[in-house]
């Protein structure tokens, strides 16, 4: 599948899915004019890929400082695409980077990682979360 | 007498403790506009870093409420497609620092016909402690958006988590079939 790079706007975030690595990134700022907009066709993807069936490893990294509540539940339809594909044995990795003393991104990861329990969800702090994927 | 009026005014919002406040037609620009200049009204005033996000986060829900919600809508134009991207919604947003405490309240009509559900989801949020509050937008979180919802039907619940208090809100019945929408959270 095409790799999907999308660069980071002021309000949206950087996107790359290099599908071929299994490598999916997401990181920056989320509230855009509409979420469902931003997010929908990367959930299509998303999709489509692991659709194709394999025993690929799967690791996604976020990197997000701040994402609103429309973000949050397009975020959770990822995840629960990525735990769905997990149960049925695929290898699953999440990273959630969080800024250190960030209790509001921490709290979020913590809310998305109580839904796993086929891939792992695992919260690693970063000096700066943005800084994550430079 | 005009800059009279108008200082008379200033001064009322001063000491109101206002830091921003907005009311007309409101669209995702300008909600990105008003968060950019709030955003370093915090951190020129050294908010602590934890308080300004929650100020922002919150500020963001209460403004994209009333772009989604409010009854006040100019037509929308015909090339646009469904989605809340291209909306201008009428409403009020003020953000002040009242004792201390950040404030943030928006007031925007709603149909008469939505205040029911609105009224009754609030008493709900309200009514709950900030463990139960967590459980209750975890659980949403997972299920698909209520009907009419243009986001995640979470944004209410977001605020009442970011709060530091529980939130106030109030309905006031105006001309016609509408109702004005008061809601205001404390950080």
């Amino acid at each position: 599948m095409d790799r999907i790079q999308i660069p980071a706007t002021d309000r949206s975030p950087a996107v790359d899915f290099d599908f071929s690595a299994g490598l999916l990134r997401i990181s920056g700022e989320s509230y855009p004019e509409d979420a469902a907009a931003f997010f929908g066709p990367l959930l299509q993807s998303l999709r489509a890929y692991l659709g194709q069936g394999g025993e690929n490893a799967v690791t996604v990294e976020v990197a997000l400082a701040y994402f609103n509540s429309s973000s949050a539940k397009a975020l959770m339809n990822l995840f629960m695409a990525l735990e769905d594909a997990a149960a049925e044995g695929r290898p699953v990795a999440i990273r959630w980077f969080y800024a250190e003393g960030d209790d509001t991104i921490q709290e979020a990861g913590e809310d998305f990682a109580s839904d796993f329990s086929y891939g792992s969800f695992d919260l690693v702090t970063a000096p700066q979360a943005e800084e994550a994927h430079r | 007498m005009l800059a009279q009026d108008f200082l008379t005014f200033h001064e009322a919002s001063r000491r109101g403790g206002v830091i921003l406040s907005f009311g007309g037609d409101l669209s995702e620009n300008v909600l990105f506009s008003l968060g950019e200049v709030l955003k370093l009204r915090m951190s020129q005033g050294e908010t602590d870093a934890s308080v300004a996000k929650r100020v922002f986060s919150i500020f963001v829900e209460q403004a994209q409420n009333i772009i989604r919600y409010s009854a006040d809508k100019l037509p929308r134009p015909q090339d646009k497609a469904p989605g809340p991207s291209g909306l201008v919604s009428g409403g009020m947003i003020v953000v002040g620092v009242e004792e201390g405490r950040f404030f943030v309240v928006c007031g925007n009509e709603v149909p008469q016909a939505d205040v029911p559900t609105l009224r009754s989801r609030l008493a709900h949020i309200v009514g709950l402690s900030s463990e139960e509050l967590k459980r209750f937008y975890r659980e949403k979180l997972r299920q698909a958006p209520d009907e009419g919802s243009l986001g995640g039907s979470i944004g209410l619940i977001e605020i009442a988590r970011r709060s530091s208090a529980p939130v106030e809100y109030d309905f006031h019945d105006i001309a016609g079939d509408r109702c004005l929408f008061c809601l205001k959270a404390y950080i």
